[in-house]
């Protein structure tokens, strides 16, 4: 038996009942990942050294029957624009690469509290923005079921860490789709909490009011350990919420609805069959299936590229070479900023600073971004509304099956159109899950996503367990184990 | 919706050097996204000139007591700096 | 050709918290650099802002107390900029949602009160502080050196209507707010210290014109007597422009302390543009009624009613002003003086003149422990009984400020009781008309002005204990004898 197959849950019986110990787990991890990083490049840094005597206190806890955690001794992979003190965060770009964080964020302290291991930090594309772990300014990453592809993104790196075994979980972070879409590419699960469920404190912002951090597990309950050990208020964040969820029936007595405008023009027919081969077992189970309309969720990908960049160019305006990262020289501070942001920066975040700058300048803020706030809001009530019929939305993840690297580099947009599905619930706040269903004929994996209101992560993740359960998918990559 | 933008006027409020070959691109990538972006002038807003709330969950605003916290060291503030010189982080001239 | 000057202030006013606005940082007043930093306050990636309520409490108390008009439904602002000293490269600030609108603030010039309209009050963070090193001249600064410990500390910006006419006003105004800052005790109002700083927009047009001229904005005024040299000068600068036909330029100028002119600062290519934008990590800021009202149970007697209640007393408009911005242990000693001398000009005085005056000569900042409220009233109605003359009270005083003792004690020990019997002041007067024949011929062949000499003679050999008035009436009923 394979360690690193099995469930966070599975692991934690295994170690409490002496039948296996952390720091062979921990061997087990650092083995696979020995056998596919140089293949997949998963992670940007391994911390193997420094944690085998912490694995080594895990295993006495466990001897001793000390251990209180489920996370006690399991290694997590960090996507690594999440700071973790000491180490380097560099968030895939030549600005950070000389980064070294003096402070732990709020989710690696609650991490740490539970005695969780880190495998290390997880390539991603730079500062989170991409759909494809191609604008690494250390090397793309692949997609551990065919390394002609890619793994999607931003947290591609996570993704493909858990796919290929040499993580038991990971944390990524998702904007637009950034831990869904990854998590479909590589058949695992990718669960992005309600907004401000997960302090964002210490998570690299890329845009601020969509950001949010969350598992990439390869079980739905790996997703919902993770996420009650990482979620809580947090007065160092004050776009946290405190977590009072809201409970909705899981059972057939919940109504699903099937949003109309992601299962048109654009989302291939092998998508749409796992939505509708989903649908089918859910209404032989009794639940209540309809179609619903929400016109706006055309317009998500507009919204999304004007407020999105407009955040992130005030975010990213600290990187100036000033207090850390790289410097660039310059006859004055103004010459020295632009040239280090000039050096610094990659194609595709340039292109969004850019145009978030636009977005907001003088003159153009009502059309562009004001606009933007107000069709958000709209959206966000086009939604409220449709909570009252149905408790849960299920739609595609992504478009289509994880794409061929370089297949999208050449047009910014097409890359864009990839989060179609996964950016209305960043959008919204909403909470919203990707569940590996099927592969396609091109042996990918596929998945669907459901979404449901905001703070209703818990019901979310009941009602996906129970699709996880009927669907049985266990497809693996192969080649790395 | 305007789409004409001086791509060295954006860039400069930036702070990004770019090349000719940069501004070449970027031009042209932005002006692609724009006009997709434009869709939402056909928008129709149900609700004109609501209340727009920043946090998606509209969250009120909490504050905070007004407690110190002892946070980094010196050392630990300073210590990612590219130039530093007693204590203090160096940087070119930047009067105006 | 007749012209006109329109003046607007912005004033910042740094609030003396603990903490600072948007961290738990100390707020310090050294010259250490760097030692009161977190990743908040410098920028570090990932790390987030969460507001100061003491902050939001004295901001409240400052508009409620220029009778704003209280934004209950508010929200914070990026403002972006490019800057070595702002670690973010935005400032959090206030845009079209401030704390306060459209208030008055009260200001006297001598004997008239007059109002200026306030526009805004908005809170924001302060900047960190540049030091340019090299041959001095900051033209020639070879780099520049940073220190964050004042980054993130709360400011409020106080912006005026243009509405303020000359120097003195604007002076007066400054006057004002300090004042109100120190009684709200919402900061030191120390001008030195820079917690406060002030920009003038000054502009000058025909006196007939409905219309503003070209407005001029000008920094780098440290003290009062800067600012009312500087608004002096650029008047004066503009008016002769305006005369000469010039066209004047709008642009921002530069206070040369030195050379007490303005200059022309180099400007920044481009940074007119701030971008503001709702700062989506500061959810929108509701401030309740039950907030404000808590706020103002923390009002204090503002400086306008203190100037009204000591007019009540029989003071001038200019006097109770000049107390209202005097000390607090001078405005309770005038009132305790007043209570229990009832006369306010004496209690004024004594206090506002001799007391201030004596003490400052002496170097004395406080009064000495055994200094009793009750002295200045003994003093004064030693006077006013004629018991003891002005000159040995002043005697008097310069004692009791130096030693532990009492005005009584001290009149007997310097036998400073006044002479009132007019025989022994005849006799008195006798001998001095011996011991100074020649001056007595003198007087008499016109010399008048020599009485006052005989006076002075006869003070000096009584040490000073002859009441003067009757000394002087009975000396020229004797040389008219
Ligand atoms: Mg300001
Ligand atoms: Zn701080």
């Amino acid at each position: 038996m394979d360690v690193s197959h099995l469930s966070i849950r599975e692991i934690n019986s295994l170690f409490t009942k002496k039948e296996i110990k952390p720091s062979e787990l921990y061997s087990k991890v650092f083995e696979n990942a020995a056998n596919s990083e140089a293949a997949l490049h998963a992670h940007l840094t391994l911390f193997e050294e420094e944690n085998i005597k912490k694995a080594a206190e895990a295993d006495k806890r466990f001897s001793n029957s000390e251990s209180a955690s489920l996370l006690d001794g399991i290694p997590i992979a960090i996507k690594d624009n999440i700071n973790i003190k000491n180490y380097k965060t560099t968030c895939s770009s030549k600005m950070l690469s000389n980064y070294t964080s003096p402070y732990d964020a709020t989710v690696i302290e609650k991490l740490k509290q539970q005695n969780t291991l880190f495998t290390g930090k997880t390539n991603l594309d730079e500062f989170a923005m991409g759909s494809s772990t191609e604008n690494s300014a250390f090397g793309l990453t692949k997609n551990p079921w065919n390394t002609d592809y890619v793994p999607g993104g931003s947290s591609g790196g996570s993704a493909a860490s858990v796919g290929a075994r040499s993580s038991i979980a990971a944390l990524g972070s998702d904007t637009g789709g950034s831990i869904r879409q990854p998590a479909s590419f590589c058949g695992l699960v990718g669960f992005k909490p309600t907004y401000g469920t997960v302090s964002r404190f210490g998570l690299v912002a890329f845009a601020s009011s969509l950001d949010q951090i969350g598992p990439i597990t390869k079980t739905v309950d790996d997703s919902r350990i993770i996420f009650s050990s990482i979620s809580g208020e947090d007065s160092r964040d004050a776009t946290s919420v405190i977590n009072n969820q809201l409970d909705i029936p899981s059972d057939n007595t919940a109504t699903i609805g099937v949003i109309k405008e992601l299962m048109e023009d654009g989302i291939s027919g092998e998508a749409k069959n796992e939505v509708n081969k989903v649908i089918e077992i859910l209404k032989s189970k009794g639940y209540k299936v309809k179609e619903i309309s929400i016109p706006i969720i055309k317009l998500s990908i507009s919204i999304y590229y004007l407020i999105a960049p407009a955040e992130c160019s005030a975010n990213l305006a600290r990187f100036d070479g000033v207090r850390y990262g790289l410097r660039v020289d310059g006859n004055t501070s103004y010459e020295m900023m632009e040239n280090t942001r000039a050096e610094g920066f990659g194609a595709e975040v340039k292109r969004r600073i850019l145009l978030g700058t636009y977005a907001l300048s003088a003159g153009y803020y009502d059309e562009y971004y004001g606009k933007a706030l107000q069709a958000r809001k709209e959206m966000i009530d086009e939604f409220a509304k449709t909570f009252k019929d149905v408790d849960y939305l299920i739609s595609p993840t992504t478009p289509t099956q994880a794409f061929k690297s370089g297949e999208k580099t050449s047009n910014p947009l097409e890359m864009y159109m990839s989060d179609l599905c996964t950016i209305p619930a960043n959008l919204a706040g909403l909470p919203a899950i990707s569940i590996p269903t099927g592969l396609s004929k091109d042996e990918l994996p596929l998945g669907v996503q459901i979404m449901s209101k905001p703070l209703s992560d818990n019901s979310l993740l009941d009602f996906s367990e129970i699709i996880e359960n009927e669907v049985q998918f266990d497809g693996q990559p192969k080649g790395w184990l | 919706m305007s789409n004409e933008f001086n791509i060295k006027n954006i860039a400069k409020l930036a702070s990004i050097n770019l090349s000719e070959e940069e501004q070449d691109s970027l031009s042209n990538d932005l002006s692609i996204i724009l006009e997709h972006v434009n869709a939402l002038s056909d928008l129709k807003l149900n609700s004109q000139q609501q209340e727009i709330f920043i946090h998606p969950l509209e969250k009120e605003l909490e504050l905070q007591d007004d407690e110190v916290v002892e946070s980094l060291t010196h050392d630990e503030a300073i210590s990612n700096a590219p130039e530093s010189k007693d204590g203090k982080f160096v940087v070119p001239p930047s009067m105006e | 050709m007749s012209l006109k000057p329109t003046i607007g202030i912005e004033t910042h006013i740094e609030l003396n918290t603990n903490t600072k606005m948007f961290c738990r940082c100390a707020v310090v007043d050294t010259d250490e650099p760097n030692i009161s930093l977190c990743p908040t306050c410098i920028g570090l990636p990932g790390a987030l802002p969460v507001p100061n309520k003491k902050a939001i409490e004295f901001i409240t108390l400052l508009a409620l107390s220029t009778g704003c008009e209280i934004t209950s439904k508010g929200m914070f602002h990026r403002k972006n900029y490019f800057y070595p000293d702002l670690p973010k490269n935005y400032q959090i600030s206030q845009f079209d949602l401030p704390v306060g609108l459209n208030g008055e603030l009260e200001i006297v010039i001598d004997e008239n009160k007059d109002y200026i309209q306030i526009e805004r009050v908005h809170m924001e963070e302060d900047t960190g502080k540049s030091s340019h090193s090299g041959s001095g001249r900051i033209e020639s600064a070879t780099s520049t050196a940073l220190d964050f410990n004042r980054s993130g500390v709360p400011l409020v910006e106080i912006v005026t209507k243009p509405v303020i006419s000359s120097s003195k006003q604007a002076v007066a105004y400054i006057e004002e707010l300090r004042q109100l800052s120190i009684d709200l005790n919402i900061s030191e109002g120390r001008l030195e210290k820079g917690n406060l700083r002030f920009d003038a927009n000054i502009s000058v047009a025909l006196e007939d014109s409905n219309e503003l001229g070209t407005k001029v904005e000008i920094k780098n005024m440290n003290s009062l007597r800067s600012l009312e040299r500087a608004i002096d000068f650029e008047i004066q600068r503009q008016t002769k422009a305006l005369e000469d036909g010039v066209e004047i330029v709008q642009e921002t100028r530069h206070w040369d302390e030195n050379k007490e002119v303005t200059s022309t600062m180099r400007s920044k290519e481009g940074s007119a543009d701030y971008r503001y934008f709702s700062d989506p990590d500061l959810p929108n800021m509701f401030l309740s009624d039950e907030f404000i009202k808590e706020v103002e149970t923390l009002m204090p007697l503002l400086p306008k009613a203190q100037r009204e209640e000591l007019m009540t007393t029989g003071l001038s408009l200019s006097q109770s002003n000049i107390l209202s911005k005097s000390d607090d242990w001078i405005k309770k000693l005038y009132v305790k003086v007043f209570d229990q001398t009832k006369d306010s000009v004496a209690s004024y005085n004594w206090i506002t003149g001799e007391l201030q005056g004596q003490m400052r000569k002496a170097n004395i900042e406080v009064l000495p422990e055994w200094f009793n409220d009750d002295y200045l009233s003994e003093i004064i109605e030693l006077i006013k009984s004629n018991k003891i003359s002005f000159t040995s009270a002043k005697i008097i005083l310069t004692e009791i400020l130096t030693a532990e003792t009492t005005p009584s004690k001290v009149a007997e020990q310097k036998n400073l009781f006044q002479e009132n019997d007019s025989e022994k002041i005849s006799e008195m007067i006798n001998q001095i008309i011996k011991e100074n024949q020649d001056i007595v011929d003198r007087i008499k062949s016109g010399e008048d002005k020599l009485v006052g000499f005989l006076v002075g003679q006869l003070m000096k050999q009584s040490n000073g204990s002859v009441n003067p008035g009757m000394a002087k009436e009975l000396l020229l009923k004797e040389l008219e004898g």
